[in-house]
């Protein structure tokens, strides 16, 4: 049985509502998850540890489906931080420089390739 | 509020990037109207995990699930003048909620979390992220513009070497990333208050355009609710860029491969 909701994507959270009130009833954090055209107007978001798990979305029109699951794919955190990995790396290629020393932040662990545990 | 919280506690204890972890003290908060006049505030050692912007924190070092996790969005971290020394607070825009009191086994250790948890935010990384997109499409129209034929009218823009600061578009304000700070549904942005070794002065980023349209999302039926920024410059290498990289590459890898040829007649006649 499918629910009418408002759904709101914040950072890399997505807040579902019932349509009339102002608080939500849940949150999906989008981390390790993955976004999956089903049928005609339905995406699902599946999550790593339990893939057979789908919570599906049934849009108004495909453009609308499409539109959410670009949205949905670059939500994660994860994902950002990959892009600026990528960014950093072609751009110290291109330049020679690394684009993160003149902000100061070019040490940040979470800038940094591979995996760190303190 | 209904959570995925399998997947959540799965995201904590996997092998992701950790930005942080470690001890901290944390005070454990009483109710207001749980009304005693005896303030004794007292702290819990809690294990703590920072992976991009979530601050989750476990019973013990071991545990298997977290006990609680910390969205940090619209929030700042501060100093704090509790009677504990090393201590600091995560407090929130959001005036109903409650704020986090940590404690630090010492200044070091408390010095690298208020830094971490600072630029923690996704706000912040998403900021980082739309800079460095500017400055690669940039520095690829400049290589574009110096490896097409030479003709009079291009020489100017030979003469612009790529270290050249000018390129970068965002010299003028170092200081907005020094201090990573976003707000979070409200429209004021307060001013972040932790003390920066760097030597930038807390002065808060510019609210991102976002912010403004985010409130008045359609009631009624799914809506995409992206501001057109997030969708004109998507955060991903597949921006149109990432083709123009793909066709300076590919004209270099040419010569490669045609010198390798050259070379490959040469070798076996």
């Amino acid at each position: 049985v499918l629910k009418k909701r408002l759904v709101k994507l914040v950072v890399n959270f997505l807040f579902y509502f019932r349509t009339d009130e102002a608080e939500p009833i849940g949150a999906l954090l989008l981390e390790h998850c993955r976004i999956t055209k089903e049928e005609e107007n339905v995406f699902s978001i599946s999550f790593i540890e339990e893939p057979e798990r789908k919570y599906c979305f049934e849009c108004d029109s495909e453009e609308q489906c499409q539109e959410w699951i670009e949205a949905l794919k670059r939500a994660s955190y994860e994902f950002m931080r990959r892009s600026l990995i990528f960014y950093r790396n072609e751009i110290q290629k291109m330049t020679g420089k690394d684009p993160l020393e003149q902000y100061g932040i070019s040490e940040e662990a979470r800038f940094q390739l591979g995996t760190h545990k303190p | 509020m209904k959570l995925n919280e399998r997947s959540v506690a799965h995201y904590a204890t996997c092998d992701s990037p950790t930005d942080h972890a470690g001890f901290l003290r944390k005070r454990v908060e009483r109710h207001h109207h749980h009304a005693h006049h005896h303030h004794s505030t007292s702290y819990q050692r809690r294990w703590f995990v920072l992976k991009g912007n979530l601050l989750f924190y476990f019973e013990e070092r071991e545990s298997r699930e977290p006990m609680g996790l910390v969205v940090l969005e619209g929030c700042t971290v501060e100093l704090c003048e509790a009677a504990e020394e090393f201590a600091f607070a995560i407090r929130f825009d959001d005036a109903g909620a409650r704020a986090y009191v940590l404690v630090a086994d010492g200044q070091a250790a408390m010095e690298a979390w208020v830094k971490a948890l600072s630029r923690a935010s996704f706000d912040y990384m998403r900021l980082v992220v739309r800079e460095l997109e500017k400055q690669l499409e940039e520095a690829c129209k400049s290589l574009a513009a110096c490896c097409k034929s030479p003709r009079r009218s291009s020489s100017s823009s030979r003469k612009r070497h790529l270290s050249n600061p000018a390129l970068l578009p965002l010299q003028e304000k170092p200081t907005m990333l020094e201090n990573g700070y976003s707000t979070w549904g409200s429209g004021v942005p307060g001013g972040a208050t932790c003390p920066d070794r760097d030597g930038g002065h807390a002065k808060p980023p510019p609210l991102p355009p976002r912010r403004r349209s985010a409130a008045g999302s359609a009631v009624g039926f799914p809506a995409p609710s992206l501001s057109p920024t997030m969708l004109e410059s998507p955060v991903s290498p597949e921006t149109d860029c990432f083709s123009k990289l793909h066709s300076w590459y590919g004209q270099e890898i040419a010569v490669l491969r045609r010198e390798w040829q050259e070379r490959q007649k040469r070798g076996h006649p």
